[in-house]
């Protein structure tokens, strides 16, 4: 007698089928994987972890479609001469030129602009296009110096220090060869067709006290007119913002390490950095500790989707978020059209992380004209409109529910901790326990 | 200050941002010289120049001088500190004495001539552009060079020229190690006169020999097995 009755697999636990497929590819390779988008990781701490405690009896609501909410930021008010204005708590994080093609550039322009919030030249210099479509363009400074030069640096309305990013702190740019047209390399004075390996560390200044000097540089080539905030991968994050205080600078980015990259080495994407939340936490109180937290701007980006995660992120102690990949989505990114070329990179949408291969179907992480052809600008702008237009209802509906008539009046009183992790790490309290021991420890 | 040739501007009782913005009114209202008195070392004098002018600079500079600027000359009676010359597009600055770390650091263009000795780093990040070292450089000078030409007259350091993509660099004395991926090359016609020429310009003395080093290409690419690698990996 034969059943039909099969075994599922038995897999390891630590010999997982992912454990082999990567120690057999590098046995194979001799290198470590490169991918794009951000850390495989499923189990991190997030934002998914707090719950907002809306109004009841004890505080009243606002009305929704009646009642303002004002979403409005302003990074270097008082201290800068034109200080940048945000329409909303909200900012498109850098992505170069070359990382994403110039039709991507334009589409996320434009959308900032629709939305009155900014975006970022990410590395690789300013691109004129980027300039054209959008009304607030932070230019980041960083390590490669790529591109720059003091005219585009008066052109822009914030400058950003690039010290690092989430998805590989303490790691160098990667813009592999076939995404280096003749174009990108020009703009870089690269050969085209390189892989480049952009250095990791600034090459002009080391520490606190030249940050400050170099801080210093940036505002007399700018007459101290635009603010500057420094960007680093969050990791050592108290330190960081001591260091960033002394330097003076308008406004700290943190990146957590579920920040996303055009190209990144895998195993730096799920073994640097810590999490998004945990940074928030961490940068809040350091910022408290130095007396500046009314002063210096905290931005933080890493994984945050949608105004849910944008209006904790907020309670917790930030100012502005920071989007990079969900905007990117809002594009069209991993959307099921041209659905052999995802084949042919063995992937599928959903799935997909070949920034990197500069052979994105969908044409957003490409400089090849056919595969940029296929990303329509009007329609990917209005798309990432849309999108930033529905999270900023979805972060004021947080507010107003809330009773809070500002974003920025969200604070850790509008939070609950759904775990015990989470408790820990932010101060917010356990539900249940309404910030106390619990109820029967009283007997 | 219109009809002004030569302005002269003591440092000693100014804040950098009044320094600075002298500078650039001078150089909007056309005057060709400055004299810049009592720099005592300090950091960021003459950054963000953008219109032709002569800086003379009386003594030792901090960090950044004649950073970020384009179209300016500067001489430096003295030593400079971190950076001087910093992404310079074009121009010439020449220090009569020695420059701390990072020297012309990703200069865009022009020149950077050191007549003494260069710290660690000189040159990183050179994109375009000359520098000159008439002593010797300190350790990862020309990382990462992008273009252009570095010439030092004495030795070098260790992981001279590290990672460089593409240009050249002239070497007169030794390098305690040559970074990765850059070899020896023999000297095209009229090169090394080239060289010569520009030293005699500066009144540095020529060593005996200069190697010729540059990129040997093999870092702009990863091997076969990498392609396979990116292209594949998820």
């Amino acid at each position: 007698m034969t059943s039909d009755f099969k075994r599922p697999p038995a897999y390891s636990g630590v010999w997982h089928p992912d454990a082999i497929e990567e120690i057999q590819e590098k046995a194979e390779l001799g290198r470590y994987q490169i991918r794009g988008q951000a850390t495989k990781r499923h189990s991190l701490p997030n934002f998914d972890d707090l719950v907002f405690t809306p109004a009841g009896l004890s505080r009243m609501p606002l009305e929704g479609y009646r009642e303002r909410c004002d979403t409005q930021v302003v990074i270097g008010e008082g201290r800068v001469s034109r200080p940048l204005v945000l329409e909303r708590p909200i900012m498109i994080a850098g992505m170069s030129f070359g990382a994403l093609s110039v039709n991507a550039k334009r589409a996320l322009g434009m959308a900032a602009t629709n939305c009155g919030i900014s975006t970022c030249t990410g590395e690789g210099g300013m691109h004129p296009e980027e300039r054209e479509h959008s009304t607030k363009l932070v230019m980041q400074y960083l390590p490669s110096r790529y591109g720059m030069n003091p005219y585009d640096l008066q052109k822009a309305d914030m400058i950003e220090i690039g010290a690092g990013q989430g998805a590989k702190p303490g790691t160098g740019g990667v813009l592999l060869g076939l995404k280096m047209s003749e174009e990108v390399a020009r703009m870089r004075d690269l050969p085209p067709g390189v892989d480049q390996r952009s250095g990791c560390r600034h090459p002009d200044w080391m520490g606190a006290d030249d940050l400050y000097m170099k801080l210093e540089q940036i505002r007399e080539v700018t007459n101290y007119e635009v603010p500057i905030s420094i960007k680093v991968g969050a990791a050592r994050i108290a330190n960081d913002v001591r260091i960033a205080c002394k330097a003076d600078v308008d406004a700290i980015v943190f990146d957590g390490m579920e920040g996303g990259t055009a190209a990144s080495p895998a195993i730096q994407l799920d073994h640097a950095g810590i999490p998004t939340i945990a940074a928030i936490a961490e940068a809040v109180e350091a910022l408290h500790d130095m007396g500046k937290q009314n002063e210096i701007k905290l931005i933080v980006g890493g994984g945050i989707k949608n105004g849910a995660d944008a209006a904790k992120a907020i309670a917790l102690g930030a100012d502005i978020v920071y989007l990079g990949t969900a905007p990117m989505i809002a594009l069209n990114c991993h959307a099921p059209i041209y659905l052999e070329d995802y084949e042919r990179l063995g992937t599928t949408p959903y799935e997909c992380q070949h920034c990197h291969t500069g052979l994105c179907p969908v044409g957003i992480t490409t400089q090849l004209p056919k595969l940029m052809a296929r990303l329509d600008v009007d329609k990917a702008a209005e798309r990432v409109t849309n999108y930033l237009n529905a999270m900023t209802m979805e972060i004021q509906l947080f507010a107003r529910s809330c009773g809070k008539n500002k974003v920025s009046d969200l604070d850790p009183n509008d939070l609950r901790s759904l775990t015990h992790d989470v408790a820990m790490m932010t101060g917010i309290p356990m539900v249940g326990l309404n910030g106390r021991k619990p109820w029967w420890q009283k007997f | 200050m219109e009809n002004v040739e030569t302005l002269t501007l003591d440092c000693s009782d100014k804040p950098t941002r009044e320094i600075n913005n002298i500078i650039r009114q001078a150089a909007d209202d056309g005057v060709a010289a400055i004299e810049i008195l009592n720099t005592q070392a300090r950091h960021n004098i003459g950054v963000g120049i953008l219109k032709p002018i002569h800086l003379i600079y009386r003594g030792h500079v901090g960090y950044y001088t004649v950073g970020l600027c384009d179209g300016v000359t500067a001489e430096i009676h003295g030593s400079s500190g971190w950076g001087v010359g910093d992404n310079l597009l074009t121009g010439e600055v020449v220090v009569e004495g020695n420059a701390a770390s990072s020297a012309a650091p990703s200069l865009r263009g022009g020149r950077v001539v050191v007549k003494g000795s260069g710290g660690p780093r000189t040159a990183v990040y050179l994109k375009s552009g000359e520098v000159i070292v008439g002593g010797d450089a300190g350790y990862m000078s020309g990382f990462m060079m992008q273009n252009g030409r570095l010439i030092i007259c004495g030795n070098a350091a260790k992981g001279l020229g590290d990672s460089m993509y593409q240009g050249q660099i002239w070497l007169g004395g030794e390098a305690d190690e040559i970074g990765s991926g850059i070899e020896q090359t023999d000297p095209e016609t009229g090169e090394l006169e080239d060289v010569l020429a520009t030293l005699e310009r500066f009144k540095i003395k020529a060593p005996k020999t200069l190697k010729k080093l540059q990129s040997d290409k093999s870092l702009w690419n990863f091997n076969k097995h990498d392609f396979a690698a990116w292209k594949d990996a998820l």
